[in-house]
Formats: structure tokens, sequence, C-alpha cells
């Protein structure tokens, strides 16, 4: 059987996932930060590097058995993984902003129009929102600097991912509700979960254990 | 110049003679055994009303409107079509019905099965039965069936609705389905997390959790009477197919909870190590006839055939049993070798005329008729054909 695959993603997350694994007592990987490996063995374990977003896709389909992401690349990505551990780290909220000076304008031109316009990098999440909130508006699909929307006039209200809130504040933009927060979680493909148990579960207890100290 | 689309519409695809001639053998095995356990086959309609009891989301449905405006859909699953017809067709039969199918589902956005939106299913469904016996009969009837195909090395994982509902005790009905559908979902920290808010306390979380997120197997405090249930079933399915191993394929696994809303009791799933979504699934599902007016017990799983057959390619399957096809190249005499495929074929060896530009897989024996009585091999020796035809057929 090959080694047990666990995805890391690359970025924010990528250095407290690596401490979250060193300190439940795993082998990390020895990886210098312009390292270009992409699988890099420690111990009985395959580190897989990848971007977050595909982190899910990469466990969903069992290329890695674990993987550790964040909550809101699930939320967009509606991969069907187990969603096993909350890691307590990386924190981030889903919010809805407006420009702050028009946001009693853009509500006035939605009860006027019906309907308004939301830019956003996350479709689905935003989508998902209004559906519960009910109500009606056009996603606007950008691929980044979403914050410039509202400016622009590319669309009345955006959806975006925040940790402090600081990029919201220097565009002018203020909350206007909190759709949800998010943080990185332990996630395993179901098959492997199962047909791998022995191995995964020291993994998920340990830093469910972790976690539960960390919080409290 | 853009002539006539030759690609299938998007998400349907050929299956090309040798596929076809492997998921024929799969058919065979898989209705062979299923015949010997009693199941008859039955075949529904491909398309269904495109009622609420689906069990799947409906932007997963290909659905369309027919000429008498009525919303239809092509079937997601069988087991819902089976529901619908025991409830019309056997809505007073007493006893036991043991039903079997084999034929195309359709989904979008399905994942390995070999084409996005329609792959065949085969299954069994057993109705009007409950009890532990009932349950191990078609444990071990999907044991057997993976064997009979040739999948030798797969595990069962049997898990039980009824446990994950016991560790839930104490949350009221709404909350109860609130976490078991984030469950389902593969959401076990929101699950948990609602559970928590819903009143569980703190021990029962933790064990809750220890369950479902990690441990898997049996509860650590084993009195509970779904554990034994569980255990017993297993137990009884190792008497009806123990397998080659000594404890068969079964492993008990409680953290085990299928993405399908209408499973109430045991549930199991099929793993092939390598094949990384299970090739089979099922379970019992007391309460689905009854949306159907009819209230009856059934158990019933379902294996998706491509899934299978990945999992017996990665193994090393070939088609066993085939004898190879004997093409025969005429000499001037077109009779003599019209004469030499009929005998050929009335000692049951498969034989075509001329050169062949698809043989699927199948060995070839080229022959060159003589005369009716004789032919001559690749290497050129001349063979009588009744000795060619007792070599092939022995």
């Amino acid at each position: 059987m090959r080694p047990l695959r666990f995805a890391l993603a690359q970025g924010l997350l990528l250095s407290p996932a690596l401490e979250a694994v060193r300190a439940i007592g795993l082998e990390t990987p020895d990886r210098a930060a312009d390292d270009r490996r992409l699988v890099v063995r420690a111990g009985a374990i395959d580190f897989v590097f990848a971007r977050p977003s595909d982190i899910a896709t990469y466990v969903e389909r069992g290329a890695a058995d674990l993987g550790i992401v964040g909550q809101d690349v699930l939320m967009e990505s509606a991969t069907r993984v187990l969603d096993l551990v909350d890691l307590g780290f990386g924190s981030c909220r889903f919010v809805v902003a407006a420009p702050t000076s028009a946001l009693e304008r853009s509500l006035d031109e939605y009860r006027h129009l019906g309907s308004l316009e939301v830019a956003t990098k996350y479709p689905r999440v935003a989508r998902e929102h209004f559906e519960r909130r009910g109500i009606p508006v056009e996603i606007v699909k950008v691929a980044g600097s979403v914050e410039v929307a509202p400016r622009v006039g590319l669309a009345d209200w955006i959806v975006d991912l925040v940790a402090t809130g600081a990029t919201l504040r220097a565009n002018e933009l203020s909350v206007v509700e909190e759709i949800a927060t998010c943080t990185a979680r332990l996630v395993a493909n179901p098959t492997s979960f199962h047909a791998r148990r022995a191995e995964i579960e020291p993994i998920v207890e340990r830093l469910a254990g972790r976690t539960a100290v960390v919080a409290s | 110049m853009t002539g006539p689309a030759l690609a299938p519409p998007r998400g349907f695809r050929d299956i090309l003679p040798l596929e076809a001639r492997e998921l024929r053998a799969i058919e065979r095995s898989v209705g062979e055994t299923f015949a010997l356990h009693g199941y008859v086959p039955l075949e529904p309609p491909v398309v269904e009303h495109a009622s609420s009891t689906l069990p799947v989301r409906a932007d997963r449905l290909i659905r369309f409107l027919d000429r008498d405006g009525a919303l239809v859909v092509l079937r997601p699953d069988v087991t819902t079509a089976v529901a619908r017809l025991v409830a019309q067709r056997y809505a007073t039969a007493s006893g036991a019905l043991r039903l079997a199918y084999f034929g195309a589902v359709f989904r979008e956005e399905p994942a390995m099965l070999g084409a996005e939106r329609q792959h065949d299913q085969a299954g069994v469904e057993l109705v009007g039965v409950s009890g532990l016996v009932a349950d191990a009969e078609v444990l071990a009837l999907l044991a057997e069936t993976l064997a009979r195909c040739g999948l030798t090395r797969a595990t069962i994982e049997v898990g039980h609705l009824g446990l994950v509902r016991r560790l839930l005790a104490g949350l009221d009905a709404g909350a109860t389905d609130e976490v078991l559908a984030a469950l389902r979902a593969g959401r076990v920290v929101e699950a948990l997390a609602r559970a928590g808010a819903g009143g569980l306390d703190g021990p029962s979380l933790t064990r809750a959790r220890h369950v479902l997120a990690a441990r898997g197997g049996m509860p650590a405090d084993a009195d509970l009477p779904e554990t034994a249930e569980l255990a017993e079933t297993i137990a009884l399915a190792r008497e009806l197919y123990p397998g080659d191993g000594s404890d068969g394929p079964y492993v008990a696994n409680v953290g085990l909870l299928p993405d399908l809303p209408y499973y109430t009791g045991i549930v199991f799933e099929a793993l092939s190590e390598g094949v990384r979504y299970p090739v089979a699934a099922g379970g019992r599902y007391d309460e689905l006839l009854l949306s159907f007016g009819t209230p009856r017990p059934a158990i019933g799983f379902a294996i998706p055939v491509p899934r299978l057959h990945l999992a017996l390619y990665q193994s090393g399957w070939r088609v066993a049993d085939e004898r190879p096809l004997v093409t025969l190249r005429p000499s001037r005499d077109v009779r003599a070798a019209l004469r030499v495929a009929r005998a050929l074929r009335a000692k049951g060896i498969a034989v075509a005329l001329g050169d062949v530009a698809e043989h699927a897989g199948l060995e070839l024996v080229p022959l060159e008729v003589v005369d009716e009585r004789t032919v001559r091999d690749a290497s050129g020796r001349r063979t009588p054909v009744d000795l060619v035809a007792a070599r092939l057929a022995g």
C-alpha cells in the first residue's frame, strides 16, 4: 500500500499547518522556502503541497488521503470530503460589504429596482447566501481585487473573504453582514478514511485534542 | 466545412467492443449470483416522474418536460423506481420480494463512472422482510457477487444508522435531522457543533466525536442494543458467505454514513484498494416505500458497474473462458469456406469470414481455407478441420 498522502495548502496556512502537524509528533518535511518539490516524504507520510483551492479536489478524488484546507475553500468548491477537525487557526470571515458612503443609496436602489449587483471571487458562497436571505442579486464573478468593484460601478456590493478588515477600510467599504466565520480544517477522503482508519485515527484524535487544548 | 456532430452529447459516450465485452462478462456474473440467491430480474423504465422522493439533489438530475407538460426525469437510481413499482404492483403481496436489476442511471457530475451523465448500476432489493437475517442475506449477497465477479480483496464496511441515532439520543427530532444531514454530507465538525448547540452533553459529544470523526469501528461501550445487532448481522453474513479469509470481508464501522437520505438501519459500502470511491453501497430503507403509500420494510444495494470494472481492471482481471475468434480466409472456392465456417460453429467455435477490423481483445486464430476439410494455419501447416475444431473446442 502506498504511504498516506497528506496535502497541505501553500500560502498563509502552510506554516501553522506544519506547526500543527509537528505538534502532534509527526515528522514534517524538511523543505526550504524556495524548494520546488511538491511531494516530500517525511516519516511514513508523503506530504503534497498544492494551491489551497486544489486541496479539496485532491482529497475529494483520493489523490490525497488527508488535507489541511480553509473552510472557505470547502464552502466555495462544494467538494464532498469529510470535514473532521476544526484546527482553530487561519480564521477569516466571508462578509457582504458595501461602500461606506453609499450604503443608503444602494438600499434605496434595491427598493426601487428590486435587485442588486454583487461582485465576488466566491460566486457559490454569494449565491447561496442571498438565496437564503431571499434577496435577488446578480452575481458578477471577478478573479481579483473585488474591493474596487463598487468604486468603478461594476457592482453595488461585494462578497469577500476578510481576515482583519484592513483592506475593506482602505477602500472605504464597510461590512453589511457576515456570512460565515471560517477556520482551517482537517479533511479526509471518505474512502481513505474508512479503508485506512488505523493510520488516520491517531492523527485525527491528536489534532482534535490539540485544538481543544489551544482553544481552552 | 462542418459536418454532423460525431461525438455523443456532453456527458455520454460510446462503449467500444473491448470494454463492452468486459461489461457483459460482469453483467453475466452479477446476474448469475443474484439468481442463485432467488432474486428475479425487474426492468423499470429509464424515465420516472420528477417527484420529491428522488434521493439526488435537483441540480444533479436530468429533467425535461414531455409533450403532455409533465416534468419527467431520467432515473438517477433504480431503488426509487422499484419502491414506486412495488407500491403499485405488489401493494397487497405478503412475503418477501427479491428483485434484481442491471441498467442505466443518469446524473449530472458523477465521478469515476466512465461518463459524466450515464452509467450502469446493478443491484438488488429485498422487500417485505426486516430483521437481522434479511440484513445478513443482502450483505452476504454483495460479498459473494463481488467475489464471483473476480474482486476477491474488497472489504465491506458496515455501519448502523440506528446506532448513530443512539449516539445522538437526547436531541430533539429537528436537531437530529440537521446533525444527520451534516454527517451525510461529510461535515462532521458542523454536525458536532450542531449537536452541542442542541443540548447534547459533554460526555455524549465526546463519545460521538470519537465514533464519528476518528475511531469508526465499534463504540467502546458495546452494550447498546444496536451494537449487538450489528455484530450479529455480520456473524450471520459470515455463515452465508465467509469469503476466503477467516473473518470474511465484513468490517464493523459505525462512522459510515452514505450520502443518501433514505437509509434507516444498517448501511454498508464495499471498498477496494486503489479505487477511490466505493464499488458498492447499500442499506436498509424502511421508510421509502411509505412515501409511496405502502409501508414495507426493505433493504438493498447498488453497484456502480464502471467502478467495479475499474476495481477488477486494477486487480489484473480479464474476461475468463472466452474462446478465440477464428478468422477464415476463403480460397478461390467460396463455398468451401462457408462450409468450414458452418462446421466450426457447429462445434461452438466463433468464426468470422475475412479480415476483422475490431476483435475486442479476443485472441485471433487466422486460418486459410484449402478445401472444405482442410485449412492452413499461420505457420503454413495444413490441418484437417476436425482436428482444428477439437483443439479449439477443448
